[in-house]
């Protein structure tokens, strides 16, 4: 080689290996000449919105950073959620980025999807309903979920237009047992809300109001400001359910009863309330007649037929006797076999108990109400056939998925000569029926209201820039159906709507409105109704007593809602599919719970597959042993178990409506989500769950503290008075300079600047609803590792929910929270060879992810095992990777991670206060979990700050802090569950 | 071995570095395509993250670490063989001396690759030297492994110093006979050495003091590597007792390896004379000793965790026990402190076959300990919440094969080019007739 050649082949070698260094964005950064007035790069925008994951209709308020939506939290101003959101409404901004979103409307051609234009889509819709209008009445019949009035006025005129009826609206739960009970006291199929906070004592019969039930976030805060203690006393609970939810394990009391023995329990107890003297505000002849269909109901063949003990029996009379205000609440959101008896009887003992009607407000009634019952959705079909509809328009309801296979919906689909449209926007089953599915706007990118309570009308407005080009749903239904529309476009009519005026979508009024987030009423609260009683269900009540508790012993299958999918809309976002099931703790599988003596008596271990079979079908699940069952009873969560709808849903877990049958009650027009089983028996075959939790015992570690209520308020002793080293008598040890001890201590203690932040924990609110896990997830760009990493034990929660079970009372759970501790004496900061853990000046335990070189020693060291690793690079599939959060590193592979406490938001919270030359406020900072939270049971603050609201929880001498023996000095202190007998 | 002249010590020793047979590069690249493999497996795990080992949450170290213990382990009779019995004067450790130390300088190359292995971010392992920077961050030295850091480079540095300082007379040996690019080679490598009286009284004073500074760090490495585990809160590591028991378990591990090694080569080689069963017999009596040692620290251990009333402690012991990990726990007890009690039998103890085998099952028992060491106390830590468990993937079995091949390769040149018997010594225990009174 001479030297020339030398010289070139170095010369073109150093700048080949220079281009190959280059960062590889891939992207072009293009700067926008004119930036909107609210954008400013760096800062976050933030639009007032209603969520639209269930009906209940929370109000929202969506971060907006750089026209991309990154968050949501609660509205503070709406008074249905004040704030606050679940794990649902948290996980919304995946259905909005959600990978499987469909871009473009898809027409069927054979077996195969044509992407065709959205105006030659509604052009299509336009042309096929005219001409089925032409041909006679009801030729386009529409099924929507509930919606708001807005909408469904369009929907009715549209309809109209094309010469045909109104739309039905389905929702799979849609409570008509509860609304059949109501129409049968107050003689309206109604859904008025809950007075829940202003009640001493609630008797449950299986609604289960912290999941899925009417409305669960503000019945959530509405129960744990009954139930949460306040001056030494706490309002009382007790579920009497053959299966016990979420909600039945936060109440202070479960009763196991044998399904559809409820209405038994309740109608002896309306015998009792009858012979206490209450119900003389009822019509005489009513009460009468009441008083001898229960007077042969005898307390020890009551109990007998329930499974029930005589003395519980009397001890819930002794207790509804003994309530000033007592609620009694009926049955789940899929309840299961004599529900319209049981919320029938519920409602009534309930009216009987409250004769001013304290506890309902008819001013409110959940939106929910203006769902169709499950017999005329089943009727909607069979018309099918008998109809000669041509067009059918199914606006984001999915009854392939959600209906049991007997309802033959399938069947009424593929008629000869119906041209099926979805607007959706994920293939999910019955999308993928359609000829023709439409995508739409979702609720963050649209204007809309919706009336989640008869009062309250929430708002909506795009939220974010258009980064999806579908139309919303109001434009669409505009264009296809009216020839002279009556507004320009959809946002016109729904200012017209709301104002009461027209062209009134640019008034300082109407975008008030929308900057609040929609106009609150209060309603007139409680009462302002009585009771009408119709005598016909008496009849119904009596039939009920002659059949029911012949002692016969079934085996019950029931479907419960899932407090993470709802009724399965939710089961295509992989962050609700990864947040593990509170009580079974397993994450995107579903296990059948059986009872653990029916476990050991058939020698069956968790994640054994058992197949269960009844009159519909058969199933094969992994069981999961779990106490909080009836013995005779099996249940499997409903949501997962698609057969299409997206990768996240598709193949994944099971779907318990496969064993049902599509029975409807008579009167209530409701469906059974249960069914007796014929067959229960193991395959011999096992496979792993993907489950977070390694034991649910405590093995006496002092680790979910719980108190009884007579001791607190007896003793009331502060754990700081304990003088000694071992974990009973280990005093506490705040993470200030006050827990120091010399003879304790090696190293003098952290001198803090300002701040020294901390967290307190209520165990006594902890509802372990998952609503923080979901916030946390979504604020911290945390990954989403996928069912067989679970299995390989990867998962990356920064909070988990850990459940206990009690030592004495395995049926009873306790709810821990559990995060990264913050110590002031940590663990794991002193094993880092390299400091990448660091306790900052202001006490943060902060991971300096860029010095981590991944040792995984700190995660060793750490007794709480709070820290994460990233094993993999994870993937947030396009467009997920718009939801995370600008403000938070997302970490590579090879870096630990753990909770920061939100530093971010204590970052931004202090350039305010510096700006305006002031410390950050107490309360000024709430990290995602904190903010979420729907009781209340976290609060953030600093241990500096001499009356921060943490200075003030933590004299509490419920106070103490999980292993604080080790005298780590953990910075989130948590206060015991107060338990009471009852 | 009074038979034994200086003559046929040199001819038996040298004539080990005869050139090799076919069979041998072949056994050569054996053992380096299986290195190769393990290198693969290791450039797979940082490409795709340390995902592709079986670790998790609880449990964040697994065989990569359980490795790095146990040739930390292997390291150590290397080096307690040559210099502190050497101090303590006992002949018999003179035909073994120079296998032993190659097998720890090996030994530790192997261990110093596993924190490597085990890092989640290997390409940044340079933030642990305390080197100067902008933004003038130092390491941690109140970390462990930190500690660790110092104690196996220093053990690396030490001990490899000490085995070439041994080798250098045994160098000129070869270099006398050799022609060609080997003597040129040997010529280099001996450093010029000549054989004077006044090298002879250096050598013997700087090997003295090389065998003094050994001595402490062969105590010292060890403590500090179980101080891994002992600094740290968790329950089943946090005990005064591990420091002793680490050393104890690393001599029995690495005096077991020596016999591993040493049985074969002394057939293939013909070493038979010079390496007399009287000194594997020897070696046989010290692991009865250390495994009487390594027994009594699992009695104290559990005893501990009784008498510590703690409930903690005594449901990790128990679990340890008989819980998901029992099998690994029994092995361990087994081979580690019952097996070698067969030892005690001087038919065993001269019969190779059974002396062989009784080697290996020590050498698996010492890894399981560390198995059980380091799997079972995080997977059953404080909050049983997050109790887990752990199993290698076969990337990690690619890797802990890949070492033993690194090992094997290193030892297996060794063998054929340098002396693997030290002549030097030999021909002193030929004079000083030292090895009856070992």
């Amino acid at each position: 080689m001479d030297r020339r050649t030398f010289l070139k082949v170095t010369g073109i070698g150093s700048v080949a290996f220079a281009a190959g260094c280059g960062s590889e964005t891939g992207e072009k950064l293009f700067t926008l000449v004119n930036a909107p007035d609210d954008m400013v790069t760096g800062e976050a925008t933030w639009y007032a919105s209603t969520c639209r994951e269930c009906p209940a209709g929370c109000g929202i308020i969506a971060k907006s950073r750089e026209g991309r939506l990154v968050k949501l939290e609660g509205n503070p101003l709406h008074p249905i959620n004040r704030g606050r959101l679940c794990m649902r409404g948290q996980a919304a901004l995946q259905s909005l980025y959600n990978p499987d979103r469909l871009k473009q409307p898809l027409l069927k051609k054979g077996d195969k999807w044509q992407p065709i234009s959205f105006e030659d889509a509604i052009a299509m819709i336009r042309y096929r309903a005219n001409a089925a209008a032409a041909a006679g009445p009801n030729r386009v019949r529409m099924l929507t979920e509930v919606v708001g009035s807005t909408l469904e006025g369009v929907f009715t005129d549209a309809l109209a237009g094309w010469n045909s009826s109104g739309p039905v609206m389905y929702e799979p739960f849609a409570y008509e047992s509860l609304k059949y009970a109501h129409r049968q006291l107050f003689g309206l199929p109604i859904l008025p809300a809950y007075n829940m906070e202003q009640a001493d004592f609630i008797l449950g019969f299986g609604a289960d109001f912290l999941e899925t039930w009417l409305s669960p976030v503000e019945y959530a805060w509405k129960f744990k400001a009954m139930h949460a203690i306040q001056d030494g006393t706490k309002g009382r609970f007790i579920q009497v359910s053959p299966v016990q939810s979420l909600t039945g394990a936060n109440a202070d009391r479960w009763i196991a009863c044998r399904p559809g023995t409820e209405a038994l329990v309740a109608l002896w107890l309306i015998k009792k309330a009858l012979a206490g003297g209450a119900g003389y505000h009822l019509p005489i002849d009513f009460r009468e007649a009441l008083d001898e269909i229960t007077s042969d109901l005898d307390a020890a063949e009551v109990a007998a037929k329930c499974d029930m003990e005589a003395g519980q029996l009397q001890n819930l009379a002794n207790r509804l006797k003994a309530a000033h205000r007592p609620l009694v609440l009926g049955t789940a959101s899929a309840a299961g076999p004599e529900a319209a008896v049981a919320d029938l009887a519920t409602a009534t003992l309930n009216v009987l108990l409250d004769p001013v009607l304290t506890s309902y407000d008819f001013d409110n009634r959940h939106r929910v109400e203006a769902a169709a019952s499950k017999d005329r959705v089943l009727e909607f079909f069979k018309a099918m056939d008998k109809e000669p509809v041509r067009v059918l328009l199914l606006h984001q309801s999915n009854p392939l998925f959600s209906l049991p296979p007997g309802a033959d919906i399938a069947g009424a689909l593929f008629k000869k000569n119906l041209f099926k449209v979805a607007f959706t926007n994920s293939l999910d089953e019955t999308a993928t029926a359609a000829d023709l599915v439409f995508p739409i706007q979702h609720a963050l990118e649209t204007w809309d209201t919706y009336e989640g309570k008869q009062f309250v009308t929430g708002t909506m407005q795009p939220a974010m820039g258009k980064a999806f080009q579908a139309p919303s749903m109001g434009d669409v239904m505009l264009k296809a159906a009216f020839e002279t529309p009556p507004a320009s476009d959809y946002k016109q009519l729904v200012a017209a709507k709301l104002t009461g005026r027209p062209d009134s979508a640019s008034s300082t009024e109407w975008l008030r409105l929308v900057q609040k987030g929609g106009r609150y009423f209060k309603g007139r609260g409680e009462g302002n109704r009585t009771v009408a009683p119709n005598p016909d269900m008496l009849a119904r009540l009596q039939q009920y007593l002659a059949r029911t508790g012949k002692n016969e012993r079934h085996k019950f299958f029931l479907a419960m809602p899932s407090v993470r999918f709802f009724d399965g809309r939710g089961a295509n976002k992989s962050l609700l599919c990864e947040i593990p099931d509170p009580i079974s703790q397993v994450a995107w599988q579903t296990p059948l719970m059986v009872h653990p003596a029916v476990m050991r008596s058939r020698q069956w271990k968790d994640g054994d597959h058992v197949t269960i079979a009844s009159a519909a079908g058969k199933l094969t699940a992994p069981v999961y042993g779990y106490e909080g069952l009836h013995p005779d009873v099996s249940a499997m969560t409903v949501g997962q178990g698609h057969t299409a709808y997206g990768r996240y849903a598709r193949d994944r877990g099971l779907n318990p409506l496969q064993v049902l049958d599509a029975v409807v009650d008579q009167d209530a027009g409701g469906l059974a989500y249960a069914t007796q089983l014929k067959q229960l028996s193991g395959t011999g075959k096992r496979q792993q769950l993907a489950c977070f939790a390694g034991s649910t015992s405590q093995y006496n570690r002092k680790i979910a503290v719980s108190i009884p209520l007579a001791e607190l308020t007896a003793a009331g002793k502060h754990e700081k008075d304990k003088h000694g080293l071992t974990m009973e008598d280990f005093p506490f040890t705040p993470p200030t300079p006050a827990g120091y001890d010399r003879r304790r201590d090696f190293y003098p203690p952290h001198e803090h600047d300002t701040y020294r932040w901390g967290m307190v924990v209520d165990l006594d609110r902890c509802i372990g609803c998952g609503a923080c896990v979901s916030s946390c997830y979504m604020e911290n760009n945390v990954g989403i590792v996928g069912e067989e990493r679970i299995l390989e034990g990867r998962e990356m929660a920064w909070l988990r929910i850990s459940r206990y079970q009690d030592r004495k009372h395995p049926e009873r759970s306790n709810f821990l929270p559990m995060m990264c501790q913050h110590c002031d004496n940590a663990p794991c900061e002193s094993v880092c060879p390299v400091y990448a853990p660091h306790h900052s000046a202001e006490g943060l335990n902060n991971q300096i992810y860029n010095r981590c070189i991944g040792t995984r020693f700190c995660a060793q060291n750490c007794p709480y095992k709070v820290r994460r690793f990233n094993w993999y690079d994870w993937e947030w599939p396009d467009p997920l990777q718009m939801q995370l959060n600008p403000n938070v590193t997302v970490r590579s592979k090879g870096v630990m991670e753990k909770c920061s406490f939100c530093v971010q938001r204590i970052k931004t919270a202090r350039q305010v206060a510096k700006d305006q030359d002031r410390e950050i406020r107490d309360g000024e900072v709430a990290p995602a979990c904190a903010q979420t939270c729907p009781t209340g049971a976290l609060t953030f603050g600093s241990f500096m700050e001499a009356n921060s609201r943490i200075n003030k929880l933590i004299k509490d001498p419920r106070a103490y802090q999980v292993l604080g023996y080790l005298n780590a000095k953990p910075a989130v202190i948590y206060l015991k569950k107060v338990l009471q007998e009852i | 071995m009074s038979d034994l002249t200086y003559k046929e010590i040199d001819d038996t020793v040298i004539d080990t570095l005869s050139p090799p047979t076919a069979k041998y590069w072949g056994i050569i690249a054996l053992v380096f395509a299986g290195l190769l493999m393990g290198a693969g497996c290791w450039l797979y795990q940082i490409f795709i993250g340390v995902g592709v080992a079986g670790m998790n949450t609880p449990v964040h170290w697994g065989t990569y670490l359980i490795n790095f213990v146990f040739w930390v382990g292997i390291a150590h009779s290397g080096t307690l063989i040559s210099a502190i019995l050497h101090l303590f004067r006992a002949g018999w450790r003179n035909p073994i001396a120079r296998a032993a130390e190659t097998m720890t300088v090996f030994a530790v190359c192997c261990a110093g690759l596993f924190p490597f292995i085990h890092l989640g971010r290997v390409w940044l392992v340079f933030y642990m030297l305390p080197f100067p920077n902008q933004r003038t961050l130092w390491p941690n030295f109140q970390s462990p492994l930190m500690f660790d850091v110092v104690a196996i480079s220093t053990y690396l540095t030490v001990s490899a110093l000490f085995w070439y300082t041994g080798l250098m007379p045994d160098l000129a040996a070869i270099r006398d006979r050799a022609t060609g690019t080997r003597k040129r080679v040997f010529t280099i490598l001996s450093l010029g050495w000549t054989g004077e009286q006044g090298q002879w009284h250096n050598y013997a004073r700087g090997y003295l003091f090389f065998a003094a500074l050994a001595t402490p760090l062969v105590i010292s490495v060890h403590s500090v590597v179980s101080w891994d585990f002992a600094l740290s809160v968790i329950p089943g590591w946090h005990t005064t007792i591990f420091a002793p028991y680490f050393v104890a378990g690393a001599i029995h591990s690495g005096l077991a390896m020596v016999l591993t090694l040493l049985i074969p080569l002394r057939k293939i080689f013909g070493y038979e004379r010079i390496i007399t069963i009287h000194v594997l017999e020897s070696v046989a009596k010290t692991i009865v000793f250390t495994g009487l040692i390594v027994g009594f620290a699992y009695a104290t251990e559990i005893f501990i965790a009784w008498y510590s009333h703690n409930i903690i402690e005594m449901e990790s012991f128990w679990w340890r026990a008989f819980g998901d990990y029992a099998i690994p726990y029994w092995i361990m007890v087994f081979c580690n402190t019952i097996a070698p009690l067969f030892y005690l039998f001087k038919k065993v103890r001269t019969n190779l076959k059974l002396l062989f085998t009784i080697s290996i099952l020590v050498n698996i028992g010492m890894w399981y300990e560390r198995f059980v060491i380091i799997i079972g106390s995080v997977a059953h830590g404080f909050l049983p919440n997050a109790w887990g468990l752990y199993s290698p993937t076969l990337i990690e079995f690619g890797i802990m094969i890949g070492a033993f091949c690194l090992f094997f390769f290193l030892f297996l040149l060794f063998v054929k080019h340098l002396p693997s018997v030290s002549m030097t010594e030999m021909k002193e225990t030929l004079h000083h007739g030292a090895s009856d009174d070992g």
